[in-house]
């Protein structure tokens, strides 16, 4: 004999009245076949049979209040298997349909690592994406530089420094064009252009590095020749250290030491910088250097310089204190190794033995190439051309 | 084709194959003349004799040693451990013995044993009878883990089980024995193991998952579609080995990867899973790796085992976390 209790109709209802009975004493039921109704406080329910079987006997009639989980009918016949020795198997009349489709790799036993398979989509580095979204960068708009082409954090920073932030439009030159807009304006020509090129060429390959200092000329007479001396000096400081009037070529690792000193003078020109070359400033007097100077200064503004003029320079001299400036960077142009930068003079409050004076000096900006030049051997050139320069003539 | 639950499932492919292969035997407490704590193997002995179809004394240590006795003398056990939490008295027979019969013996002996057992919580039972222990079994090398989630799944796996030459221990989600129908055709054609198995297509979000909760993960996928979501569904289906390469497949498409498992989440499955992807496909991933599991608890008792186990609505907030990132 088996028990069918009231079940839980749903929604916790506590109990049920019996509106009336479909089968009785005697009768076969088959599984799902309506049993009775039984109304709750919510409505009048059909219950079906749980299983097929011959009922035994009915518990209540119609109008009684039955509590849910109390007996309700039995049915003869063994016990019915309720599919577990515990707990409830839960039970539905869902049907699954799948549409499942297995991985198509063949059974593989031992796992082969196979690497993640390339698609489409933009690869990134977590950290990358987070903080492309706090930029407010579109990771579609990087080109990644990471392994397999990863954006990387370094690929975001690049892209969002490159792209003009609204700060730098706002308040910068280009305030009052949209950045699609290419400038209007001239097109560099000639010796802006060279220099254009010869500064970016110098950037992109030059190791910089500058030592300042100051010659107090306390000593000089009244008339000495500025370019004549800062000439001399340079002269002296090579022959210190021959390491400074040289040629280097990056790319071959080949240096070439010089035995002339043939100085450069930056000229400034409404037109550019030009550079005529003193040639062998070493062996030449005081007197011829300063004819040699005067006939290319006048060349350079008269545009008459001719290319003879501009060839086989081996070291620069920038002489910018003539305008205005104490100390610069001078930037080195190669192939040549070194560049000596004389600033504005002035009279300077020093220290001297037994008080403080007031004497004329002139900063000194040396700037090297580090690729090929050692910081000891440009210190040793500085002072050299600093001790030259200190006589009093 | 026949509508079929997935303890009926089960039955057909033991029948299936202990016809078709006289090795197969099958042994374990009440698998015989009751059929099986759950019937999966009702009517068996009946159809096979006492000789294949074996009751055992209450014993898991001694059920596992006498299935690998068994198949080290040429035939194909099927054991069968009542709940999971009585899986600790055999793991000695298997983590030390059947895990290590190939290696230990060279490659001259395998191991065609099967040790199913019902597999996590959601039937009210007792204490011991609601475990989620896969993590224990996956972390011994030489054992597969196979953990179906539908009728047509619990049948094919369960055949290239018992054909595999080596120990598969095959869990069967309790709560879905008799949960659902489906249509399996009782034809004898085994299912592949080691690979996933995807339910749905989706492109926003991948959700890995396995056993009961695969229901749940197809619930959650359901409502988050209805908001917009469109979810991919693997069933993991072989728990050890992993099939790492179709989840990264996955992950690849969709940049999210949402991790569900009834077990614990401390050294769970979920953990292996995320840990593969982030070492593997971590440029893939767009927001970080989620997981849904049970606490670090014991698994309460009925009236509060729904809390533990995780729900479609813990699911759908944690598919909407990682596409808030």
């Amino acid at each position: 004999m088996t028990t069918f209790n009231l079940p839980d109709l749903g929604e916790g209802l506590a109990e049920a009245e019996i509106v009336r009975w479909h089968v009785n004493v005697g009768d076969a039921v088959t599984v799902d076949q309506p049993m009775l109704a039984v109304e709750t406080a919510k409505a009048v329910v059909e219950v079906p049979a749980p299983f097929s079987g011959i009922v035994k006997a009915l518990h209540g009639r119609p109008g009684d209040i039955v509590a849910t989980g109390a007996p309700l009918i039995e049915f003869e016949g063994g016990n019915r298997d309720a599919g577990t020795v515990v707990g409830n198997m839960p039970t539905s009349d869902t049907e699954l349909v799948e549409t499942v489709r297995a991985a198509h790799r063949t059974n593989n036993v031992n796992g082969g690592e196979t690497g993640c398979p390339s698609g489409e989509r933009l690869r990134a580095a977590p950290a990358a994406r987070a903080l492309a979204k706090r930029l407010g960068v579109d990771l579609a708009a990087i080109n990644g530089t990471g392994r397999g082409g990863v954006i990387v954090v370094d690929d975001v920073i690049a892209h969002s420094a490159r792209a003009p932030s609204i700060t730098s439009i706002a308040n910068g030159p280009l305030a009052n064009t949209s950045s699609s807009t290419p400038l209007t304006g001239e097109k560099l020509r000639g010796l802006r252009r060279a220099m254009s090129q010869s500064m970016a060429q110098a950037r992109d390959n030059v190791t910089n590095c500058t030592l300042f200092d100051d010659a107090d000329l306390h000593h000089w007479r009244d008339n000495e020749d500025f370019t004549t001396r800062l000439l001399r000096a340079i002269a002296a400081g090579c022959r210190a250290e021959p390491a400074l009037n040289a040629w280097f070529d990056g790319s071959a690792q080949t240096r070439q030491l010089l035995t002339k000193v043939n100085v450069g003078i930056a000229v400034d020109t409404p037109d550019g910088l030009i550079v005529p070359v003193i040639r062998d400033v070493g062996g030449r007097s005081a007197t011829e250097l300063r004819q040699e100077v005067n006939r290319l200064k006048r060349a350079a503004r008269d545009r008459t310089v001719t290319p003879d003029d501009l060839r086989d320079v081996t070291f620069m001299l920038s002489n910018f204190g003539m305008i205005a400036g104490r100390y610069a960077t001078p930037v080195v142009v190669p192939p040549m190794v070194a560049i000596l930068g004389s600033g504005r003079l002035s009279r300077d409050v020093v220290a001297v033995s037994g008080g403080i004076e007031a004497h004329l000096r002139m900063p000194l900006s040396l700037t090297f190439d580090h690729r090929c030049v050692t910081g000891g051997e440009a210190a040793r050139f500085l002072a050299a051309a600093l001790r030259d320069l200190e006589k009093d003539n | 084709m026949p509508k079929v639950t997935m303890i009926e499932a089960i039955n057909r492919a033991h029948a299936w194959e202990m016809t078709r292969d006289p090795a197969v035997v099958v042994l374990g407490e009440d698998v015989g003349v009751n059929g099986g704590v759950f019937r999966a193997t009702a009517g068996l002995q009946e159809q096979f004799g006492k000789d294949r179809v074996q009751d055992t004394p209450l014993a898991e240590g001694m059920i596992a040693g006498m299935a690998l006795g068994m198949a080290t003398q040429g035939l194909k056990p099927v054991a069968e451990i009542q709940f999971m939490g009585f899986l600790y008295p055999a793991m000695d027979q298997i983590g030390n013995h059947m895990a290590r019969l190939r290696n230990r013996t060279r490659g001259r002996l395998t191991c065609p044993v099967v040790i199913r057992m019902p597999h996590g919580g959601g039937i009210h039972a007792p204490e011991h009878h609601s475990e989620c222990l896969e993590a224990l079994l996956a972390h011994h090398a030489g054992l597969r883990v196979v953990c179906p989630s539908s009728p047509a799944r619990a049948y094919g796996l369960l055949l290239a089980a018992i054909r595999d030459p080596d120990p598969v221990i095959f869990l069967e989600p309790a709560r879905l024995y008799r949960l659902v129908k489906q249509e399996v055709a009782d034809d004898g054609e085994a299912l592949p193991l080691d690979v996933c198995y995807r339910l749905r297509e989706g492109s926003d979000v991948t959700i890995v998952t396995w056993g009961a909760m695969v229901t749940e993960t197809l619930r959650a996928a359901d409502e988050m579609e209805g908001a917009g979501v469109s979810c991919e569904v693997l069933d993991l289906a072989t728990l050890s080995p992993i099939d790492h390469d179709s989840i990264l497949e996955s992950v690849l498409k969709t940049g999210r990867l949402v991790i569900v498992h009834e077990a614990p989440r401390n050294c769970g499955i979920g953990a292996e899973i995320a840990a593969t992807v982030a070492e593997r496909g971590l440029y893939d991933l767009h927001a970080p790796i989620k997981r849904v599991t049970g606490y670090d608890t014991i698994i309460p008792l009925s009236r509060l085992e729904h809390d533990y186990i995780p729900s479609a609505a813990r699911i759908t907030d944690a598919v909407r976390e990682t596409l808030a990132e």
